[in-house]
């Protein structure tokens, strides 16, 4: 159960028992589990004109019994964040950075000095008016080593807090350290969100923001609400409230759909023979966030045999992608071709390893490696883990690899499995911008980096990417870093799936994609009558 | 009989202490600590170290131990790691959640299965018999998150009569919780009854083909009178000890019918805090558990000796 998203799925909670009873379930309500069955599935949620009002409830894993509403902290409750407050800027449907608080931008030549120029008629919650010394001080907050934001590492190394500053009330501007082009992007991030000038010590209960709700209770580990903003900036929401509720068990919550008694499930990828259950109720069905998990297969770049190149470019060309896909994720998906970037990001380039067992046999065999045997990691902390593993070690098998499949504890998998074991089975979710994704979790040295990969060469395109201020130049750059990382690294992405995501037939204009949620027109279907 | 259940006592005593000694141990060889499993992927070190300077972390785990052991004696059971809730007015509440639920599981399931296993004993081999017997050996072998799961899927998915989840907080009043108290009550009053209808079976027959019940029939006494006054009496002595077993089961049971149905009692309190390695939390549900075991056998003892005359003679001339 409880849930780390700067990083990965913003979900640290286990799902206790989950296939057990996912399986039973399935079983009793005469459920086929064979063959691929998201044909059957909606591709989308419904969308229509909703009634005004009503309240939307909403199933949640809670974060940790330790969880907080600020918006910077690691152990943040991630569904009230898009709620309650805004950022300076976010990413739209296209996948373009988009204005948010920030009306507009600009940068100086060198790609050194950035100004925001911050909306005029935002308030927030208790009336005071957002300011751009609200931007100082919630930039300032993210690079505070003692606040210890997943944030943090992204952004300390490329400014001092003292070099961001409010010319005026409406003026944010940032003197870099180093070059960056790709700033504006960098404050997508959902622990960016804009909080109160001086609010740091209560704004974890507060939840005092600029955002289309505001909050009118919060429990940590527990139920909640939160209730129209009137006044908000881009309109009244079409709901009136949302109720959030804490369901660690992944059961549990989508038992709580079938009986009616939320509307619906966030953070829940639902396996393949729940999703049908689901869908095959009477008042629950399925929607499907595109590309919503990404999945990886990192090979530790610091632990024979994966230290060797040619050895993990011999996996890559030695399992199929597209068994992984039909296996793992029964097609609902797009396959990832060992590119960390979404085939539907503006960013995206089509680079692809042609599978080829026999020479990732040669590569092998070149390399001292013949008969390669490895230990590979998988668990039940998401259903797709194992399934994915064994497709992986089935088809490794044609260039004479051998996987022994080690199925290891999921409340320690993060722990002790992650970043520790040579070869695993992973995923985030996706939704991080580019530039973000490439230097976190790819850049040597980073916290995140979990094939612990360092190359001079890849570190340098990413270098030149963030001085150049040409958006086609940039574009270029940052596609050859990823042909690098196809070619190069030792991170496997088999495919991204879709998320299956539980909700209500009475939910209407559900859109969630990377860390977007539209809690602004998010509404009930016209003909469900008040509820008391 | 005084003595002996001073002595009983005693040795509680000696359970309780071995038992939070065992959960500190078990809970030191878990891999990770609470900032490690809080932080999940986010544990980069410096987070990691700010998380644990936060929590008081720093000092060497046997000492946060002896401290938390030296404040339970005065009857204070320390803070929550992960929520910083003080322990003692938690447990409570998450205690009276489950009370709610045992409670009703037990009295439920035990008038069950004493009339269902003397009917079968009663009975014997015939067809109610062969129903009760072929049902309770059901009972036993599914485990209890499939009946959760099935009773929520009758109860509240198909016939839509009680909730299948519970959406309240632990604070929620007894009222609040009340109609969600069923079916988890049910799903453990299954399980307790089947063990408990098998052995009472088993000892009503015995006890029927005895010479005491042959001769109170034979002096013309009613089948009803000769069940009810000689026969139970003796029948339910073998059981009691099964009976113990059982309530003192259910504290583990809890853990998985209260996840089923996202009940906040102490199974699911419980699993967080193992989840989370929240020491003070896990020590006093170690406590609280191996007491209510205790006082199971203690009070299955106890009445087994208020049964039967025999064992209080016998406790009473080694005194």
């Amino acid at each position: 159960m409880r849930r780390p998203a700067a990083t990965g799925a913003p979900i640290t909670r286990r799902s206790l028992l989950a296939t057990g009873i996912g399986l039973a379930a399935g079983a009793m309500t005469g459920c086929s589990t064979a063959g691929p069955a998201t044909t059957a599935l909606p591709e989308q949620a419904r969308a229509g004109s909703a009634r005004a009002g009503g309240e939307l409830r909403i199933a949640r894993p809670p974060a940790s019994n330790a969880e907080t509403l600020d918006p910077a902290s690691s152990l943040c409750a991630y569904e009230y964040l898009g709620a309650l407050y805004n950022r300076l800027t976010r990413i739209d449907r296209d996948g373009q950075v988009v204005p948010d608080l920030a009306a507009e931008w600009d940068v100086t030549e060198d790609a050194m000095r950035w100004t925001f120029r911050i909306r005029d008629d935002v308030s927030f919650h208790d009336g005071r008016p957002c300011t751009a010394h609200d931007a100082v001080y919630t930039i300032r907050r993210l690079l505070d080593p003692d606040l210890a934001s997943p944030q943090q590492g992204v952004l300390a190394p490329l400014m001092e807090p003292g070099g961001v500053t409010a010319a005026d009330d409406r003026t944010l501007v940032i003197e870099l350290a180093t070059p960056n082009a790709e700033l504006p992007s960098l404050f997508t991030g959902y622990n960016c969100y804009v909080v109160p000038d001086g609010s740091g010590d209560d704004i974890g209960v507060a939840g005092i923001g600029t955002g289309p709700f505001r909050l009118d209770s919060f429990t940590a580990a527990g139920r909640g609400r939160v209730v129209a903003n009137d006044a908000y900036w881009e309109g009244r929401p079409t709901l009136d409230s949302i109720a959030f509720f804490s369901i660690a068990d992944q059961q549990a919550r989508t038992n709580a759909l079938l009986a009616d008694q939320v509307d619906l499930l966030s953070q829940t990828n639902l396996d393949f023979v729940t999703a049908r259950v689901v869908n095959a109720s009477d008042n629950a069905t399925i929607a499907r966030v595109r590309n919503g998990q990404w999945y990886t297969i990192p090979m530790l770049t610091t632990v024979e045999p994966f230290t060797d190149p040619d050895v993990r470019r011999a996996v890559k060309l030695a399992y199929d992608p597209q068994r992984v896909l039909d296996v793992a994720a029964q097609g609902a998906g797009d396959l990832g071709h060992d590119n960390p970037v979404p085939p539907d990001n503006p960013l995206w380039v089509d680079h692809a390893l042609e599978r080829d067992p026999d020479q990732a046999r040669a590569l092998l065999r070149a390399a001292g490696y013949d008969g390669l045997t490895v230990d590979m990691y998988t668990s039940s902390y998401d259903p797709v883990f194992t399934p994915m593993t064994l497709a992986f070690k089935d088809s490794v098998a044609d260039a004479g690899i051998t996987v022994n499949v080690r199925n290891a504890s999921a409340d320690s998998y993060y722990s002790q499995v992650w970043m520790q074991q040579p070869l695993m089975a992973t995923y985030w979710y996706t939704g991080r911008p580019v530039d973000q994704l490439l230097n976190q979790i790819f850049r040597g040295g980073s916290s995140y980096n979990e094939t612990a990969w360092a190359d001079d060469t890849f570190d340098a395109i990413l270098d030149d990417a963030r001085r150049e201020i040409d958006d086609d130049k940039r574009r270029t750059l940052y596609q050859d870093a990823q042909r690098y990382i196809v070619d190069h690294s030792g991170s496997i992405t088999p495919m991204f799936a879709d998320r299956l995501v539980g909700l209500s037939r009475d939910v209407v204009n559900y859109y969630e994609h990377g860390f977007e949620f539209d809690y602004l027109n998010i509404g009930l279907a016209d003909h469900r009558g008040e509820r008391s | 009989m005084t003595l002996f259940v001073a002595r009983r006592l005693g040795a509680m005593v000696l359970t309780v202490v071995l038992a939070s000694l065992l959960v500190f141990v078990a809970l030191q060889a878990l891999p990770g600590d609470v900032a490690t499993q809080i932080l999940g992927r986010d544990a980069t070190p410096e987070a990691v170290q700010v998380l644990r300077d936060q929590l008081g972390l720093d000092q060497p785990a046997w000492r946060r131990y002896l401290e938390w052991v030296g404040g339970a004696i005065q009857g204070d059971f320390g803070t929550s790691l992960a929520s910083g809730e003080a322990v003692g007015s938690e447990l409570a509440l998450h205690l009276r959640n489950t009370l709610l639920i045992a409670v009703l599981a037990i009295a439920g399931g035990l008038l069950f299965s004493l009339v269902l296993g003397v009917v079968a004993g009663l009975y014997r081999d015939r067809w109610p018999d062969h129903l009760i017997s072929g049902a309770s050996l059901v009972g036993m072998s599914v485990p209890e998150f499939v009946v959760a799961t099935v009773l929520v899927l009758l109860f509240s998915v198909t016939i839509p009569v009680f909730p299948a989840v519970v959406l309240d907080d632990a604070d929620a009043t007894v009222g609040q919780l009340l109609p969600a108290i069923w079916l988890p009550a049910l799903a453990l009053s299954i399980a307790l009854a089947a063990y408990v209808v098998r052995m009472m079976r088993a000892s009503v027959i015995d006890v029927m083909a005895s010479e005491y019940v042959q001769t109170a029939r034979l002096r013309g006494l009613g089948t009803g009178r000769v069940v009810l006054r000689h026969a139970l009496p003796n029948a339910v002595l073998p059981t009691l000890n099964v009976i113990a077993l059982n309530v003192a089961w259910l504290v583990g049971g809890v853990v998985v019918v209260e996840t089923v149905f996202n009940y906040p009692g102490i199974g699911t309190l419980m699993i967080d805090a193992v989840y989370d390695r929240d020491l003070p939390v896990l020590q006093a549900i170690a406590v609280l558990s191996a007491v209510v075991y205790a006082l199971c056998n203690l009070a299955a003892d106890v009445a087994a000796m208020g049964l039967n005359p025999r064992l209080r003679a016998g406790g009473r001339s080694t005194a």
